[in-house]
């Protein structure tokens, strides 16, 4: 568990205050993967950074497990260090050490028996899925092999906590699934919290349980993946939620029905849970007297919810369609769009 | 009166071994003092693993104020300290303390150069390891950059191979030395020319050798 309250992190820059860390206050639990998004610059670096103090608060306090790492002398610190595993960008890894004794480094470091490190190294490895590589070194590995090594070192000292800085940001869209996916095996098989840092949303959106949006040091909303992709309030929170999911209605269409001169009975439906799952429209169909033209829709899922939205138009009198609209909102939200509005 | 050259052989070898002795001896005693100075240089720099102002400005300033002497000033400069150190302030073992003190703070220079090249990611993770200050320069900073800390002693241990060439002042002896009292003192060209080229022999084989256990620390 990690605890932030009203952390802030103040530099000093050419006489001036520059806050990179302003007043952050949120928890992460036991076992959760929280997300931290937000753009470069935004302090997400700083800040989990903050949690195994590479970087000390200026004011507030971060608690690990309830204890407030500030006030240890440093061999302690470095012993609660242990506990938290950390994975880079650029994995940092030893270029000069084969993945095996990258793997071994940070055990050997508390003089573990070579034995002992050996087993564990060979059981980590696998769990990573990189026992052939283990007398490789680095460089003659690929990028996503680099950040499984940083994992399982990471994961050495079996940690209770992973932190994950920009992890997958410098690996391609198919290797930073995979990464995903094997940090989803370590919250699951260890129960391990994890907090990442990133500036991609897909990254988010595929493991994330819950998501904090930075902007200039601030959170400024935070909440399950669901409720900020589904409903998100701060203009940046839809930026962000505008590059994985297409929530406008293309132009090409919008100008289609201005032409036809039917602007008016546009609405848009969102389905979340079941709903996604009933045939609303097609019942529409046959119950009323309108037809359904499907100009645009996007469904997806967010952790194992599906969730999306049609934009419909519904061709017949007026008053029929408003008895449809007040039919189908028992089941879905129905949102009129005007032709100058998404 | 010329010299045969085949009659003068012995001395060209004497004078070999001691250009190879002060040369080993001083990169030896350089080393050992001017490895901590580069690592103190890279670790109390701002931003360093002990970051320390004062520290770093001290050594700093002493490393550069003894780089600033050229090496033949500086033979004559400490002849009463290389008297008190070796008893004698000529003679080959009086040539090592000069090269010594000439060198060390390059090497000093040098290794920090090498140190600095350690991705600071590197030194971060480490950190966020639970690795102490020492562990991590012990068992980060040095293995890490230990291949270019090599390539760059080549370097110190070539120049010290041109320094060890004015060891002739105190006595020293060693090629250096011959070639400028034999060849260009007495116009004796053909051992000029011998010398000058065992020197270039033993830059072209301390470079190789260099290279090769550079390359090779770097994948131990």
């Amino acid at each position: 568990m990690i605890q932030f309250e009203k952390v802030s992190k103040v530099y000093q820059h050419n006489g001036n205050d520059l806050r990179a860390v302003d007043g952050v206050d949120f928890t992460v639990h036991k076992g959760e993967i929280f997300g931290v998004i937000g753009f470069s610059g935004a302090g997400k670096s700083t800040l989990i950074r903050l949690v195994n103090l590479l970087e000390r608060p200026t004011e507030g306090r971060v608690l690990v497990n309830g204890e407030d790492l500030t006030q240890l002398p440093k061999p302690d610190l470095r012993k609660v260090r242990k506990r938290i595993g950390m994975i880079f960008q650029h994995f940092n890894l030893l270029e000069s050490k084969t993945v095996h004794h990258n793997v071994a480094f940070p055990l050997s470091l508390s003089g573990t028996p070579k034995k002992e490190v050996d087993q564990r190294v060979n059981e980590i490895l696998e769990f990573v899925g990189l026992s052939d590589k283990a007398k490789q070194y680095p460089e003659e590995l690929s990028g996503g092999q680099k950040q499984r090594v940083g994992i399982a070192r990471a994961l050495a000292t079996s940690p209770d906590i992973l932190l994950c800085d920009e992890a997958t940001s410098a690996l391609d869209p198919e290797t930073t699934k995979s990464i995903l996916k094997l940090l989803q095996k370590v919250r699951d098989e260890y129960g391990i919290t994890i907090l990442m840092i990133t500036h991609e949303m897909n990254v988010v959106r595929e493991v994330c349980d819950r998501i904090a949006v930075m902007e200039s040091g601030k959170v400024i909303e935070k909440g399950s993946i669901f409720d900020l992709f589904s409903n998100p309030q701060h203009p940046t929170t839809q930026n962000f939620v505008r590059t994985v999911m297409e929530n406008d209605i293309p132009a090409s269409i919008l100008n289609g029905i201005e032409e036809r001169g039917a602007s008016r009975n546009i609405y848009r439906v969102t389905f979340v849970d079941e709903s996604a799952g009933q045939p609303v429209l097609s019942q529409v169909a046959k119950k009323f007297d309108v037809e359904v033209n499907v100009l645009f829709g996007q469904i997806t899922e967010l952790q194992g919810i599906p969730f999306g939205h049609l934009v419909v138009e519904l061709q017949g009198e007026d008053q029929e369609v408003l008895r449809v609209i007040n039919h189908i909102q028992q089941t879905v939200s129905v949102q009129e769009v005007t032709s100058n509005a998404g | 009166m010329q010299v045969n050259l085949m009659d003068f052989w012995p001395r060209i070898w004497e004078a070999t071994y001691q250009t190879l002795l002060m040369v080993g001896i001083s990169l030896l005693a350089a080393t050992l003092i001017g490895l901590p100075l580069g690592i103190i240089l890279v670790v109390t720099r701002q931003g360093g693993l002990l970051e320390n102002k004062p520290v770093f400005n001290a050594f700093s300033t002493v490393v550069n104020f003894f780089r600033s002497i050229p090496f033949i000033i500086l033979l004559v400069a400490i002849l009463p300290f290389t008297r008190f150190v070796v008893g004698s302030s000529i003679g080959t073992a009086a040539a090592v303390v000069p090269l010594v003190i000439f060198s060390a703070p390059y090497i000093a220079r040098l290794v920090e150069s090498s140190l600095l090249e350690v991705k600071p990611g590197v030194i971060e993770a480490a950190e966020a390891m639970g690795a102490s200050p020492w562990q991590i320069i012990r068992r980060v900073y040095i293995p890490e950059g230990l291949s270019s800390i090599v390539l760059n002693l080549t370097i110190a241990t070539i120049g010290l191979v041109g320094a060890s060439a004015m060891a002739g002042f105190v006595g020293g002896g060693g090629l250096g030395d011959l070639a400028i009292s034999y060849g260009y003192q007495r116009f004796e060209t053909d051992i000029m020319i011998a010398t000058v080229l065992l020197l270039v022999l033993i830059v072209q084989i301390t470079q190789t050798i260099g290279n090769f256990a550079s390359k090779k620390i770097r994948r131990q």
